[in-house]
């Protein structure tokens, strides 16, 4: 009887897997096996929130331009800044055109979003972050107006943007996407005399970027790259420990610090920067620490406890301080 | 032996016992000393009391507290972000479900599993809604795979290589037996019309996160998973119900799913225009990539590491994976790339999912970069980080997939080095 069962359920299987859904099986209207419900017009309509580049899925309604700016100084300002510029982590949602053939590109909105529906449905759907799917649906045509105003893709303050002519809207990067056609990068998979040791390089965190001369003797393929090596004259115990502080102060400062100190975002003194460290050196090491693990308001800026990582230790925060001090100064 | 050593020698005992991680390396050298005459004194002090009680559900020892997910969180909203499966402390294959790495759009939803519902819709013959409890009677499957972040290795873009543990760069991939529903059967249960090409599917998360998913890639190997490694989802993976689509990038295998609206076109969502494109550097960008090319990351020795004995045999180690199908080979260099070996590739290898590699190698305190290099059986070999910016630019940002280097210093220390 079991096995009987169990051939049975194979052969369904089968039949589904290899020859697809068929007419003659259906025993219910929902289905082969059936264990679902028929779904409500309800249910449908519930779920159905989704807004496509054609404009599918948009619901009746408007919003302008100037109510949007109302609403998003209430609601999106504290994080996305009172122009789009983002604050914090927060995404830039305005500006940056042009750039994205740059050395640092700004992808927002306005410079690399392809579409205006997408705008409408991630604010509709995810926005704002604390309180998602709280806006009605003409607040998000108004919100949405006033993002692409900010971008200057809307030039009219007195713009209501509406289902009706939603579709009008053109963004700028419209047709900046192609689809991946990847495998795009070979690799030959040699095996054996691949490099010129003498060229290889290495690129270190701590060593910027040096010959990689040690593999080159080892292989005795290049004396003139073993002739000039590094100056090998041994290092004192205390400069050991500065080394090995540094190495750790480097790890910490890409895991936690570089996200504010790497770009000087929220007030925070950017890494390499001179004049805005040598105040704060001034200061002392002690009182920077301090500053970092107990977490600091002052006037350019709010530095939280430990970066906002409460993982990290006391000696890590202060490595990482040491390392960006050493690169600042 | 005089009675004042060996009480001394108790106490010794006694005291490492309590002082943890060590106890048993310090103990060691003290038996191995020890008169023999004297063997209860050589017991250790947990087999001289009777141990711990049963545990409803068990949990690491407490000496590996400290293997541990490492969480990147945006500190202004501690649900946005991700935490990182420690690839460098772990072996074998199989991510534990604790350790699976995460990434939340907006945190992890609590879902009342009698609350949650399965609905699919648009281009089918009969809209359907399931239940939880309606989905547990269909027929399962179960298959390991891998699952990968299309952000992971994203450092590797920036100028300065990360000085991270492996698994804190490179661990936004995990690899688990995941069991569920073949989606082709219940796509077929609501009845696919032949308009449908693409597959919306949304999250029940506080993000409500969408993307669209090409139907062939539902039909082909994709489940509607509920278990993983045996046991029902975590909520961080997608409790009660997720996508996984084999060796496709993370975020198409949506957790917490609660829709399938089949269609004609994507929706293009966030997550598919904004994110998740790869940026080149005529300022085009490459969308839909949807594979995890192969890839392949040396656990053993890494970062964080030392080599304690010179000269000395260390087993090199690692994992590869490719989303194209099962890894092929493995080859290892020690000199920055100019010479590379076979390493040996642990069985079984299946398709998409973690191969673990091996290779003995002798070091004699010279300088030395290790470098993998992962085939899979396409016959796509694993580029150098050169070849990968060359195509690709430097703000790709996502699909970074490139030959990690290690550099090992003739003190035994390891860096994270970028080799060219």
């Amino acid at each position: 009887m079991f096995n009987w069962d169990n051939k049975n359920v194979i052969k369904s299987l089968l039949l589904i897997g290899l020859f697809g859904f068929s007419q003659a099986g259906l025993t219910k209207d929902t289905g082969y096996y059936g264990y679902g419900k028929s779904a409500t017009q309800e249910e449908i309509a519930a779920w159905d929130i989704d807004v496509r580049p054609d404009g599918k899925g948009l619901p009746v309604g408007s919003g302008s331009v100037s109510y949007g700016e109302e609403l998003y100084e209430a609601k999106c300002a504290l994080c996305h800044g009172a122009f789009g510029e983002g604050e914090g982590r927060w995404p830039k949602l305005a500006g940056g055109f042009d750039t994205l053939t740059d050395a640092k590109p700004e992808k927002t909105v306005g410079s690399y979003w392809p579409y205006a529906s997408t705008l409408w449905d991630y604010i509709h759907r995810a926005m704002p972050f604390t309180a998602p799917q709280s806006l009605s649906v003409d607040e998000t045509y108004a919100l949405t107006a006033y993002v692409l105003y900010l971008n200057d893709i809307i030039d009219d303050e007195d713009f209501v943007l509406s289902k009706d002519n939603f579709t009008e809207i053109e963004m700028p990067n419209k047709d900046g996407f192609f689809v991946d056609p990847r495998p795009d990068v070979k690799n030959p998979a040699c095996m054996e005399n691949c490099k010129d040791p003498a060229t290889i390089k290495v690129t270190s965190a701590i060593k910027g970027i040096t010959p990689l001369q040690h593999i080159a003797k080892e292989e005795g393929a290049n004396d003139k790259a073993s002739s000039d090596s590094e100056d090998q004259q041994p290092k004192s115990a205390d400069q050991v420990a500065v080394d090995n502080e540094l190495k750790v102060g480097s790890a910490i400062y890409s895991q936690s610090c570089s996200i504010c100190h790497g770009s000087g975002i929220a007030g925070a003194p950017k890494f390499g920067d001179k004049m805005a460290w040598a105040p704060r050196i001034k200061q002392g090491v002690e009182q920077l620490n301090k500053h970092a693990i107990e977490g600091y308001s002052g006037k350019t800026g709010i530095m939280p406890a430990k970066g906002g990582n409460p993982s990290l230790t006391d000696a890590e925060v202060s490595a990482a301080i040491l390392y960006m001090i050493e690169n600042s100064q | 032996m005089s009675e004042d050593s060996t009480q001394s020698r108790r106490q010794f005992l006694q005291k490492t016992a309590l002082g943890g991680a060590f106890a048993g390396s310090f103990s060691l050298p003290i038996l191995a000393n020890a008169d023999k005459l004297e063997l209860p004194d050589n017991l250790p002090h947990w087999m001289r009391v009777p141990g711990a009680d049963f545990s409803n559900y068990g949990q690491p020892s407490s000496h590996e507290q400290q293997i541990i997910r490492w969480i990147s969180a945006n500190p202004d909203a501690l649900g946005n972000g991700v935490s990182w499966t420690p690839l460098h402390a772990l072996q074998g294959t199989i991510t534990p479900n604790g350790l699976h790495f995460e990434r939340h759009h907006n945190g992890v939803p609590q879902i009342d599993p009698t609350q949650h519902i399965l609905l699919i819709d648009g281009l089918v013959d009969r809209p359907l809604s399931f239940d939880v409890k309606s989905l547990m009677r269909y027929p399962m499957v179960s298959r390991t795979c891998f699952i990968e972040c299309g952000g992971n290795s994203n450092s590797g873009w920036r100028s300065n290589p990360i000085q991270s543990q492996a698994g804190y760069a490179h661990g936004l991939v995990s690899n688990a037996e995941w069991t569920g529903i073949p989606l082709k059967l219940l796509l077929e249960e609501a009845g696919i019309k032949p308009s449908a090409k693409w597959v919306i599917a949304e999250g029940a998360d506080a993000a409500a996160l969408n993307i669209s998913i090409p139907i062939e890639k539902l039909l082909d190997d994709a489940l509607l998973a509920l278990y993983q490694n045996g046991e029902r989802l975590r909520p961080e993976n997608g409790y009660p119900m997720r996508l996984v689509l084999p060796g496709w990038e993370g975020v198409l295998n949506v957790k917490w799913l609660r829709q399938l609206r089949l269609s004609e076109q994507p929706a293009m969502t966030r997550d598919e225009t904004s994110q998740y494109t790869d940026l080149l550097a005529d300022g085009k960008a490459r969308q839909f990539s949807f594979i995890n090319e192969a890839k392949s990351l040396i656990t053993t020795p890494s970062l964080g590491m030392m080599l304690p004995d010179n000269p000395g045999i260390y087993q090199i180690s690692g994992l590869a994976w490719s989303g194209r199908g099962k890894i092929a080979r493995v080859e290892i260099s020690t000199d920055g790339g100019d010479s590379w070996v076979d390493a040996e590739l642990q069985g079984p290898i299946l398709d998409k999912a973690f191969t673990r590699f091996n290779l003995a190698w002798k070091w004699q305190g010279e300088y030395a970069i290790l470098q993998s290099r992962a085939t899979d059986d396409s016959g796509y070999v694993q580029p150098t980080r050169e070849a990968l910016i060359t195509n690709r630019g430097k703000h790709g940002f996502f699909h970074y997939n490139a030959i990690i280097s290690w550099e090992i210093t003739e003190e035994g220390d390891i860096n994270h080095v970028y080799g060219f």
